[in-house]
C-alpha cells in the first residue's frame, strides 16, 4: 500500500456541514460556474460530494 | 427528489475541463467538476492528504438541510461502487420521509422491505421481522 495518508478529523455524521463555495466546469453548459452549499440549501438540494485524487487517472 | 452530484479533486476546473474533453470514458458525463486546489474543502471533509496534496476518495451525502448523513473514504488503491453510493442515497432519502422505518442491508429501492419501529419487540426476532 505504499505510505498511508495523513488526514485530519472534520465534520461529523448528523453535523451540518461547514459552507463551501467551488468553482466548477460545467460538462452540459460547456462552462465554468459555481456551487455552494448556501445555494443547495436555498434550493433545497440533496448534495452528493465525491472526492477523488486526481484528473486523468481512474475515478 | 432534486440531487447534485459534484465531484470534486485539488485540480483546477480548466483542468476538468480538458480531462472532461479528452477521457472517452467521461463522454456520458454531466454532473459538475468543482476545483478544490487550496484544499479547503477536502480538509473541511477529512479527505485532504497532507503528505500529498491530493483529496482520498471521499463521498459525502449532504441533505437539503445541509446536514452530513453518510459518508464513506477509500484509500487511492480502491474504486467506489456507484449502485452502493445510490442505494445509500435513495435510503437516505427514504427515512427522511419514513422516520419510524430503518432500511436494513438488502433494501435497495422504494417497496423493498423495511423494519418498521423497531424497538424491545424486536430484539432478537429481527429474522422474523424481515421475514414477516
Amino acid at each position: 500500500m505504499g505510505e498511508l495518508p495523513q488526514t485530519q478529523p472534520s465534520v461529523k455524521l448528523g453535523q451540518r456541514v461547514p459552507d463551501f463555495e467551488m468553482t466548477t466546469y460545467d460538462p452540459v453548459r460547456d462552462d465554468f460556474g459555481k456551487v455552494s452549499l448556501v445555494e443547495q440549501i436555498a434550493n433545497k438540494r440533496w448534495t452528493i460530494l465525491f472526492f477523488y485524487p486526481a484528473d486523468f487517472t481512474f475515478v | 427528489m432534486g440531487c447534485d452530484i459534484v465531484t470534486v479533486s485539488t485540480d483546477t476546473q480548466f483542468v476538468h475541463l480538458a480531462w472532461k474533453k479528452s477521457e472517452k470514458e467521461l463522454a456520458a458525463v454531466t454532473y459538475s467538476m468543482a476545483a478544490d486546489p487550496t484544499g479547503k474543502v477536502s480538509k473541511a471533509f477529512g479527505v485532504y492528504d497532507e503528505a500529498t496534496g491530493l483529496a482520498l476518495r471521499g463521498t459525502f451525502v449532504i441533505n437539503p438541510e445541509g446536514v452530513l448523513l453518510n459518508s464513506e473514504v477509500n484509500f487511492y488503491n480502491m474504486g467506489r461502487n456507484i449502485d452502493e453510493l445510490m442505494r445509500k442515497f435513495k435510503a437516505n432519502v427514504y427515512m427522511g420521509r419514513k422516520t419510524n422505518e430503518v432500511c436494513p442491508s438488502k433494501w435497495k429501492d422504494e417497496g423493498d422491505k423495511t423494519l418498521v419501529n423497531p424497538g424491545a419487540k424486536m430484539v432478537g426476532k429481527v429474522h422474523e421481522a424481515l421475514a414477516g
